[in-house]
């Protein structure tokens, strides 16, 4: 066992959260004037901000181009001053290159590519201060800022970082409880058709708690999901509101 | 020059007739500012942080203290590091390591800017001398651009310095003569910069035979070059710079000092004034953020 | 980061005993001649010893020697952009390059680039672009190399003259000449010209004058293409410097006339190349 407890006798987390309890969602789409669909999403204390440009022509060689699907290009960067210690450089290194490539398969899984052949769609998104779940984190608001974009997409796509401790599945991740050894798995999910676009983990867990792991997780990323839809729909309304002034 | 727009000729003929009767696209005069909007304390992971909107130019700074070794030639003083992110969500142009050029030539203005000893007091950065130091890291992150990097930028910079909050150390000797740093227990108790020598930077722009402040981005594409000053309350000059293709005759360039000054001089009061009520608002100010 | 695998360095942490030595306390005398033997407070430059064409390799260049202050520049091209999507069907680009020998400086340093060396050659290239007739040289570029071999004060003034001489000299059509000129503001006095032992001077602690300033100017046409400055200065003692390094600009501008010319002629008079 790690020096933390993670899960005090009377079943509460070192933030004072229950095991199936998610952090506090809040988040606004349309930040930004010049970008083509952008949000700003904080779960806890895990900031993000996403940016989409597109679809627009391929920028840069040609040859990447698909002639049946949109290509999408995604770029997961830190600011310098998101972590408790000072990172030297924003992205480029091994783990956010990682980072960009679990986002592009997760929205590739997503967005209707196929109505937008021989384009491209940028999805960039920037943690501006980290505390755990940043994978999901980031799905979350992008997801968010490709709505904001106009991009079909068959669905929301809700992510959640869950950990297993004592028996006990606990749903997202801060950065304390990520730290101190637990097994933790991301998922990615289409809620409404509880698909999945995106899992992965990289701890050891015993094959018999997966089930109720992945089943912890699904009704975590459908209660993100449920949040986010309010967001949309809180967004659409004031959008019209302005619209009809 | 990096993240500029395509305007055409047209447009230009119409923005560059504007500033002749000094009314431009957006209403203002050639010396008037854009709306501008200042929120310190943005992010918590820091020690000093600020947002500053200008137009639809967003600039975030965030600034961490470390301690780290005082430089050889001046072993009683603590230093700054500046990084700029130019990142991929003011432009596609920017992804991968296409913002680094125009990151690595913001940056080196900034070490000009703050190249003199009376923007910050290093000395009070010193620990002990030739031992310890406070290096503050002084990172940029550009959200999006539309013009006006630099003085957006340098404001940003200013209030973030403000609003850094040092933690007070102690030195205590042991026996055998060894140094150990303690860390003072209450986490208010900290160090603040006096930044009121802090200069901001105003960048200049030619534009026909005028010269406007706080250029937008069609209005730098008409301009063939740009004077960049940073200026301290008091007037100071503390740098300059020449930028763009362009070259200006030595009038011209006498006249945009005189008009940097001018401006320059005239935007600390407001600001100071601006960084002190919020800062007396203190915990009862409701933090917008990005959700403003 | 790039990190340099061809050659062995040094351990990280050593460092030149030199920048230990404390610095004289009241530094360079404010009053009273420089330790050169020039006026303070008079455009007086330092003679320099100007050559073109060097280089056989090269396309242009040009060596450039003031006082123990000593450039070297390269130009290659007009040639075809490396990088097509860079390629301008309009205008042609400047890509300036400017490097210190790791023997330049009291201190030794690095091979790789570093950021004051790439501040540098942005702001030679602003100050060249200005007086290149890249209009003429479409979807093509021109390279300018500049070496320092050894760094006594004024490198980035020297650079200008240097570069736009080797531009000349490689047959580029310019509008103008660029010459450089550099001052140091030390209080009420300044020093044209200065030395890094007068460039590094902090002078008395509480002097609010007291900056660095290179302007690079085009003599015929009477256009400011570069200005840099930085330190403390009030607007006046800028505009005044700013005068100052145009009157030191005109100083070197016969001479460097003088070396083109004869430059031309030994040219014109050389067998034609097979």
């Amino acid at each position: 066992m790690a020096g933390l407890e993670l899960l005090s006798d009377q079943g509460y987390r070192i933030d004072g959260r229950k095991a199936t309890e998610l952090r506090k969602i809040q988040a606004r789409m349309g930040v930004f004037a010049q970008a083509d669909g952008s949000a700003y999403l904080e779960q806890g204390n895990t900031k993000v901000l996403a940016v989409v440009y597109g679809p627009h022509e391929m920028r840069g060689s040609r040859s990447r181009a698909r002639h049946d699907r949109a290509v999408i290009n995604c770029q997961y960067s830190m600011a310098t001053f998101s972590t408790a210690e000072r990172k030297r450089r924003p992205h480029g290194d091994r783990k956010s290159t990682e980072m960009s490539l679990h986002l592009k398969q997760t929205f590739e899984a997503a967005v209707m590519t196929q109505l937008f052949p021989r384009s491209q769609i940028d999805i960039y998104v920037k943690i501006l201060q980290s505390d755990g779940g940043n994978y999901s984190v980031c799905v979350n608001a992008a997801t968010l800022a490709v709505i904001d974009a106009g991009i079909p997409m068959r669905d929301y796509v809700c992510a959640c970082t869950v950990g297993f401790v004592d028996e006990t599945p606990l749903a997202d991740l801060c950065y304390a409880e990520e730290g101190g050894g637990v097994s933790s798995l991301g998922l990615a999910l289409l809620p409404r058709s509880s698909q999945i676009a995106l899992v992965q983990m990289d701890a050891r867990l015993h094959q018999d708690n997966l089930d109720a792991l992945m089943e912890a997780a699904m009704t975590a990323c459908k209660g993100v999901s449920k949040v986010l839809d309010e967001v949309v729909r809180q967004h659409l309304q004031e959008a019209s509101m302005l619209a009809r002034d | 020059m990096m993240a500029a727009v395509e305007v055409s000729e047209a447009e230009k003929v119409y923005i560059l007739h504007g500033i002749r009767d000094d009314l431009r696209v957006d209403g203002r005069g050639c010396e008037d500012y854009r709306h501008m909007e200042i929120e310190t304390d943005v992010v918590s992971n820091t020690d000093g942080s600020a947002k500053v909107t200008l137009g639809h130019t967003v600039v975030l700074v965030g600034i961490k203290t470390e301690i780290g070794k005082p430089r050889p030639m001046v072993p009683n003083e603590g230093y700054l590091e500046f990084f700029v992110d130019c990142s991929a969500n003011a432009t596609p142009e920017f992804e991968g390591r296409g913002g680094e050029e125009l990151g690595t030539e913001l940056s080196n203005t900034l070490y000009r800017v703050f190249n003199n000893k009376h923007s910050i007091d290093l000395k009070r950065l010193c620990i002990s001398p030739g031992e310890h130091c406070w290096v503050l890291y002084v990172d940029v992150l550009l959200l999006q651009c539309d013009g006006n990097l630099y003085d957006a930028m340098s404001i940003a910079i200013k209030a973030a310095l403000f609003n850094t909050k040092i933690p007070k150390v102690f030195i205590s000797s042991d026996d055998e003569g060894g140094k150990d740093i303690e860390l003072s227990d209450d986490p208010y108790d900290c160090m603040r910069l006096n930044v009121e020598n802090v200069p901001c930077i105003v960048t200049l722009c030619k534009v026909g035979h005028r010269h406007i402040v706080d250029a937008t981005l069609q209005e730098k594409a008409c301009s063939v070059a740009s004077l960049i000053m940073s200026v301290t309350h008091k007037g100071t000059v503390t740098c300059t710079r020449k930028v763009g293709g362009g070259s200006l005759d030595p009038e011209s360039i006498f006249e945009m000092t005189e008009a940097g000054k001018r401006v320059g001089k005239a935007l600390h009061a407001p600001l100071m004034k601006l960084l002190e009520q919020e800062e007396s608002l203190g915990k009862k100010q409701q933090k917008v953020g990005f959700f403003g | 980061m790039p990190t340099d695998t061809k050659r062995v360095r040094g351990p990280d942490v050593s460092q030149s005993p030199s920048l230990f030595v404390c610095q004289p306390a009241d530094g360079v005398s404010p009053q009273g001649p420089r330790a050169d033997g020039r006026r303070r407070d008079q455009v007086d430059v330092r003679p320099v010893f100007v050559r073109c064409g060097l280089v056989s390799q090269a396309k242009g260049s040009a060596y450039i020697e003031a006082g123990n202050t000593k450039l070297m520049c390269c130009v290659y091209g007009p040639r075809e952009t490396e990088r097509k999507d860079e390629t301008d069907m309009k205008c042609g680009r400047l890509t300036t390059d400017m490097r210190f020998a790791p023997f330049s400086c009291p201190e030794r340093g690095s091979w790789i680039q570093g950021s004051q060396e790439k501040d540098f050659s942005t702001m030679l290239q602003e100050s060249l672009q200005p007086a290149v007739c890249l209009h003429k040289y479409p979807r093509s570029q021109i390279e300018v190399n500049m070496m320092v071999l050894e760094n006594s004060g004024s490198v980035l003034a020297h650079a200008i003259t240097c570069a736009s001489l080797a531009l000349a000299d490689a047959g580029i059509e310019m509008y103008d000449l660029v010459l450089g000129c550099s001052l140091r503001q030390n209080g009420a006095s300044y020093v044209a010209d200065p030395t890094s032992a007068e460039e590094n001077d902090r002078g008395p602690d509480q002097s609010r004058n007291q900056g660095s300033l290179t302007v690079a100017f085009l003599p015929s046409l009477n256009q400011i293409s570069g200005l840099q400055s930085d330190g403390e200065m009030s607007e006046d003692t800028l505009t005044a410097g700013v005068r100052t390094c145009i009157e030191g600009c005109y100083k070197l501008y016969p001479l460097v006339q003088q070396v083109l010319s004869r430059c031309v002629s030994r040219a014109a008079c050389a067998p034609p190349p097979r």
